[in-house]
């Protein structure tokens, strides 16, 4: 608890440091940007900043990368209460409430509670990020190959089956990305595979390549085909000023969010969309003033906002955990970010709190930073974030595809990139087409040459006795986890929920 | 129309699962104390992509995908604006070393715009080069990361 402290001391002291601030800063503010934006996501911004790291150093880099990671979870209510499209697919659930409320004049106070409830429930997240990791670190340190083989196998599982409306789609994304992992050096061996002799593919495909090929291209090519051209109409911003009512209203909303989000966050169930789905729906149940939500025709229900709004953020601080302490992506995002550690040829799992410490806690330390500079840009200054939305949609797009084309050609200046940038976002359009989910095609990509690696760890350790795996208790654990979570999405449709995936 | 498109996504599928297994046999079969070696994960993606792939075309040629409604369907994709858009995004990968990149991006830009329905090219070239321009002078001069120039670190 004392060693927590100091340690976190530490890492303010870090975090500080001018350079380092100025790193926070930027992450938030391109955060909240992304997230305000439609048509650009966390995931395709941290994939294109990566270019970065070949200069910055490894602290301030990673401070702004989080800060993109965390800020786009604050900035996308915007979009949502103002427009009737949410920013985000984590914020599905604030449209409900938040725009209706906007209609009906109370876009400031939605944009108010989304904001604060942001900031309360990222800053218990942290909080428990800083009392969790290094617990979980320690008991991973125990971790042997066979329990992260079937820790990975769990992930991969609850990535793709949880997800979309489909478990067989979900689980064809998966084997896609795990497909395109296996090209190029085998991690043990170091044997080439796939790669048809070019010399290009034996250092594998970037993942950078295939994330913007599929976010920012797929995107852009399945918006231009299938989006009306007229934007819709924007509800008009509103004194941010909550009543009394409002905030009684809104302080249990933000603590249940919380409560909900985080535990979501840290399991590999792929991002935000259940948690805030189960807080929305908490909330309409426990609600003493059922009629304001929509469902009832009412005028919108804060609590709807602020719920799911909370929920969201805290998941966020909760994907750090498995992130930083065991090397698991949770979401398409968090596997980008993994990559942003490897630049820097650091491992995130057991050992970073040991190897990497100080980069650690300095990294969780401008965590609440950020959520300072987060609650600031959102509050006072909704107004101008609102101004982002004026952009006109080609010029958007035009924008992001430019960027895109830098931050895939940046990586090893080769056109040849740009054409197969290209093909994978045709693919990428046919998949968001035909409701094939897209985050399993980068965690199988990333955690797949992982898993590999575990398991001939393990299967060499055991001298090829596969049932080492139901044999350790906590491999075995992860192992019927696995089995169960195969039956949770026949469980939720049933109860009619269908969810989508985070980007 | 969704349905023979489905069937080629399935088919897709099983294309990819066929060129990763016929892959397996060229790979050392070495499997030291593991009992397994560099085939095994290749061997088992592609039976995982050959088992999707039948069952998707299953799916495909009995009613359709599962948990699927095409909404779309009715929708006429806007095929010159996704013209506009590839064509943008060719270009540029095909000039970038060509004509540097500030131009090749300023001509995706345009594209692009005109893709999303934009009707005044010339004022998104003005647009694109002055977004690109302070772009490329950050990567170029700041970041050191090496975008193609038409004439020296300024263009």
């Amino acid at each position: 608890m004392i060693e927590t402290w100091n340690f976190l001391l530490a890492g303010f002291a870090t975090a500080l440091q001018p350079a380092n601030l100025m790193w926070a800063f930027i992450g938030c503010l391109l955060g909240t940007a992304i997230g305000v934006l439609p048509g650009i996501g966390p995931a395709l911004t941290v994939a294109m900043l990566l270019p970065v790291t070949a200069k910055v150093d490894p602290s301030g880099a990673l401070i702004m990368l989080c800060g993109v990671f965390y800020g786009a979870a604050y900035g996308g209510s915007t979009t949502s209460i103002l427009m009737n499209t949410p920013g985000e697919s984590s914020s599905i659930m604030t449209t409900l409430e938040g725009n209706l409320m906007a209609k009906n004049g109370r876009a400031g106070p939605a944009l108010a509670t989304s904001a604060i409830g942001s900031f309360v429930a990222g800053t218990i997240g942290v909080i428990l990020l800083s009392l969790f990791a290094p617990l979980v670190a320690d008991l991973a340190l125990k971790f042997g190959p066979a329990e992260f083989f079937s820790l990975m196998v769990l992930a991969f599982v609850t990535v793709s089956a949880v997800l979309g409306a489909s478990m067989l789609r979900g689980m064809t994304s998966l084997a896609l990305g795990l497909a395109i992992g296996l090209v190029g050096m085998d991690a043990i061996a170091g044997i080439p595979r796939y790669t048809g002799g070019v010399p290009e593919l034996i250092d594998g495909i970037e993942f950078v390549l295939v994330a913007v090929g599929l976010f920012a291209v797929g995107e852009a090519l399945f918006n231009v085909l299938y989006q009306p051209k007229d934007p819709g109409s924007r509800n008009k911003l509103t004194s941010i000023w909550m009543t009394k009512e409002d905030w009684r209203r809104s302080w249990p909303a933000w603590l249940r969010g919380t409560a909900i989000g985080f535990p979501f966050g840290s399991i590999p169930a792929g991002g935000a969309e259940i948690p805030t789905f189960l807080s929305y729906s908490t909330e309409r149940k426990l609600s003493k003033h059922p009629e304001d939500f929509s469902s009832s025709g009412g005028q919108g229900a804060i609590e709807g906002v602020a719920g799911p709004e909370a929920a969201n953020n805290a998941c966020s601080a909760g994907a750090l955990v498995p992130l930083l302490t065991l090397g698991i992506p949770t979401s398409a995002t968090a596997a980008v970010l993994i990559g942003a550690f490897q630049n820097y040829n650091i491992q995130p799992g057991p050992l970073l709190f040991q190897t990497s410490g100080e980069l650690v806690w300095a990294l969780i330390a401008s965590l609440y930073i950020g959520n300072v500079m987060l609650l600031i840009l959102n509050l006072p200054m909704v107004g101008l974030w609102a101004r982002l939305l004026t952009i006109p949609r080609p010029q958007l797009y035009a924008g992001i595809l430019v960027f895109a084309s830098i931050g895939v050609y940046g990586m090893r200046q080769s056109a040849f990139d740009l054409f197969l940038m290209y093909a994978i976002g045709v693919i990428g359009v046919v998949m968001r087409r035909f409701d094939f989910p897209v985050a399993p095609v980068i965690i199988g990509m990333i955690l797949g040459p992982m898993a590999e690696k575990q398991l001939r760890n393990a299967l060499s350790i055991s001298q090829g006795d596969w049932l080492v795996f139901f044999k350790q208790p906590i491999a075995a654990t992860f192992m019927l986890l696995t089995i169960a979570v195969l039956f949770v999405p026949m469980v939720l449709r049933k109860k009619g929920v269908a969810l989508s995936e985070d980007d | 129309m969704t349905k023979a498109w489905q069937i080629g996504i399935a088919c897709f599928v099983l294309a990819l699962a066929a060129v990763f297994g016929f892959g397996v046999p060229g790979l050392p079969a070495e499997t030291g104390y593991a009992g397994i070696g560099p085939r095994f994960a290749p061997a088992t993606i592609s039976i995982m992509l050959a088992v999707v792939g039948v069952l998707l075309l299953v799916q495909a040629l009995t009613g359709g995908f599962r948990g699927f409604t095409d909404v779309l369907a009715t929708v006429p994709p806007d095929a010159r604006g996704a013209l506009w858009v590839s064509a943008g995004v060719l270009l540029n990968a095909a000039l970038i070393t060509r004509v540097g990149f500030v131009l090749a991006a300023t001509l995706l830009f345009v594209c692009v715009a005109r893709g999303f329905g934009s009707t005044r090219p010339l004022r998104d070239a003005v647009i694109g080069f002055l977004l690109v321009l302070p772009v490329f002078w950050l990567f170029a001069r700041v970041l050191d990361v090496n975008l193609p120039r038409l004439f020296n670190d300024w263009l």
